[in-house]
């Protein structure tokens, strides 16, 4: 198992304390693709923070990769995110100022890679995303897609447990949206473990098991998205 | 390292304007203290390069005018020294005289050759007054003390005289004409400024005539630590003149005394303070280039939350994105400096050749002291301008990232 939260609890402090996410339980094995779905203030971003060791949590427990991720110094944080997850994000967060390999290398050089050994490497990536050719490009130089493609091979670099994504077609047209998830879903064949959150239900249905949060519980843990079709269809403008 | 130095080139070059507007203020203020600090160098050296002439370990003392009545007697007596006061100073002040000269001078003597001559005068002195005079022999010898004792007719030479009168540098051994007397020339001298012929100091006395009479005494106090010592020896010598001569120990006109010991420390203490009063001014408009630096720094930091959000999200540690803003405002500061500091140096040499000429300014340059302690207030004062923006940075947390911009 990759991921495994029992009984996690978390609430912002306030003068009416909000209480976002209520004795969660959630179990994800390797290799799946996963989607987490709800309304916004439903909490799912709160659980991927929570997921993504860029927040705390209140009470419960929260493995990954069998590590309890528990009063973390900063340093062990920032070192767990590194090796153990990838993030793709909604507007990419490319650093505008460095080319599409220099951005795909950062993660490497956090770890203290030489700079001609990570750059080798962010290549390699690239080549993968069939980016190679956009490699001295600027952000601002590529389109959404290229953009997405680059933030994932970024994901990629580190080899990493589990890929996070925080609404990765947000941003993006429904064409470019489907390259996208046929990206993930090849990375998936090839035995990466993805959890992409999202309220898209178009991109749900692309992945093997949807997880659904409602104000802050996980309303049915374990449904796949062939047994769930009304609740698809009826979200989905589309 | 590399890789560091690469990350901050490649923001710098993202804020080209705004890092070169406030890079202009460091420079100014950089430029503003080499400046200063090097003409502050050359008064120092032209201060130095007059006392290196001049022996800063003595007095010279002269007879003068009494204006106080003393024990009955009226004021306005003029007081004269005599020979005999040179053992008295000497032995009554045996803690503090660590040598001692009287000279008899005469600037219009010529000195003569079957060839030619000089005029120029001479000065009939004790050995001690090698040091005095601040003299340094180029060959042979000076007066010594067999010389005063037997009279004997010997003269130094100072060098332009030798050449001028043998036409070759080092004539020891040959004969002069002086006041119708023989003399043997012993030695060479060199000197800035006095070209007077030293001849033993009772030679000299039996040249004028045999008088007892002194102009000036000048007492070597090689062991005098501190302005209060050399004063007390001043008064020392007051008080035992006074006794001789029958004057008030304070009435200062009685004699002149000039004390070159108290003069060359108060000179010293004041160019030390002028030094430290260019180095507060100079670092008071330095300090308006790195509020500069750090006003930047801060806005930067603002403006990179998102970023450096990213960045922590990626893995980067607390440290990382510290090390990094205080180097980029130590690199900002360090580039823009080091311009201030050519510039510095281009002006510094250009008032270098303008004051050629002026006796009190000598090689108003930038040495390699001023170099470093130029570059070490640089990486502090950069290194300081980033500290808050950088502790700001610390407070980004990796959820940033997630925001949307």
């Amino acid at each position: 198992m990759i991921i495994d939260l029992k009984n996690v609890n978390k609430s912002y402090p306030g003068a009416v304390p909000l209480h976002v996410l209520k004795d969660v339980n959630l179990q994800i094995d390797k290799g799946e693709l996963v989607a987490i779905m709800g309304a916004s203030g439903s909490g799912k971003s709160t659980l991927l923070n929570i997921l993504g060791i860029l927040d705390n949590y209140d009470s419960g427990e929260y493995h990954l990769n069998g590590i309890l991720i528990r009063n973390l110094t900063e340093n062990k944080a920032a070192d767990l995110r590194n090796y153990l997850i990838g993030f793709v994000f909604q507007s990419f967060n490319l650093i505008n100022y460095k080319n599409a390999l220099e951005n795909v290398a950062l993660p490497l050089f956090y770890r203290g890679i030489s700079r001609k050994k990570r750059n080798a490497l962010a290549m390699e990536q690239l080549e993968r995303m069939g980016m190679a050719d956009r490699a001295t490009h600027l952000p601002g130089e590529l389109s959404g897609g290229q953009k997405q493609r680059v933030a994932i091979a970024r994901a990629l670099i580190t080899n990493p447990s589990i890929i996070l994504a925080d609404e990765p077609t947000g941003a993006l047209d429904s064409k470019t949206s489907k390259e996208v998830m046929e990206v993930f879903r090849q990375l998936n064949n090839e035995g990466r473990t993805i959890v992409i959150v999202t309220h898209d239900p178009g991109v749900g249905e692309q992945t093997n098991r949807i997880i659904r949060i409602s104000d802050g519980r996980i309303v049915t843990p374990d449904t796949t998205v062939t047994s769930q079709p009304s609740i698809v269809t009826s979200n989905n403008p589309q | 390292m590399t890789d560091l130095i690469n990350e901050i080139l490649a923001t710098l070059r993202h804020n080209k304007l705004r890092t070169a507007l406030t890079g202009f203020a460091v420079s100014w203020g950089i430029f503003l203290l080499i400046v200063l600090l090097s003409v502050s160098e050359g008064l120092l050296n032209g201060m130095e390069s007059m006392f290196s002439q001049r022996d800063t370990e003595s007095m010279t003392i002269e007879g003068g005018w009494t204006h106080k009545p003393y024990k009955g007697l009226t004021d306005n007596r003029q007081i004269t020294l005599r020979e005999r006061d040179i053992d008295i100073i000497r032995n009554r002040n045996s803690n503090v005289v660590t040598r001692i000269t009287a000279d008899i001078r005469n600037d219009s003597a010529t000195i003569s050759t079957g060839k030619d001559y000089v005029t120029g005068g001479y000065q009939g002195v004790y050995p001690s007054a090698l040091k005095s005079d601040g003299a340094t022999i180029m060959e042979g010898r000076f007066i010594n003390d067999n010389d005063i004792n037997r009279d004997r007719r010997v003269i130094v030479l100072h060098k332009d005289n030798a050449r001028n009168l043998f036409g070759k540098k080092y004539p020891i051994g040959e004969l002069v004409k002086m006041n119708g007397l023989t003399f043997t020339v012993v030695g060479v001298y060199n000197h800035e400024w006095n070209t007077r012929s030293y001849i033993p100091y009772t030679t000299a006395r039996n040249l004028t005539g045999g008088s007892d009479k002194v102009k000036r005494i000048t007492v070597g106090v090689d062991n005098l630590k501190n302005v209060e010592e050399g004063t007390a020896a001043e008064q020392s010598f007051y008080s035992t003149l006074g006794n001789e001569h029958q004057f008030d120990s304070s009435d200062e006109s009685a004699l002149h005394i000039w004390n070159r010991f108290n003069q060359y420390l108060k000179q010293s203490s004041a160019m030390g303070a002028l030094g430290i009063a260019i180095w507060i001014i100079g670092m008071l408009t330095m300090l308006s280039g790195i509020v500069g630096v750090s006003n930047i720094m801060f806005v930067s930091v603002r403006e990179r939350t998102h970023e450096i959000g990213v960045r922590r999200a990626i893995g980067a540690r607390p440290l990382s994105i510290l090390k990094q803003v205080i180097l980029e405002s130590v690199a900002i500061t360090t580039l823009f400096g080091y311009i201030g500091i050519v510039a510095g140096v281009i002006i510094a040499q250009g008032i270098s050749v303008i004051t050629r000429d002026m006796p009190f300014i000598k090689d108003p340059s930038v040495n390699i002291t001023i170099a470093i302690q130029v570059t070490v207030v640089l990486i502090i004062a950069g290194a300081l301008a980033g500290l808050f923006p950088a502790l700001k940075s610390l407070k980004i947390k990796p959820v940033e990232a997630l925001r949307d911009e």
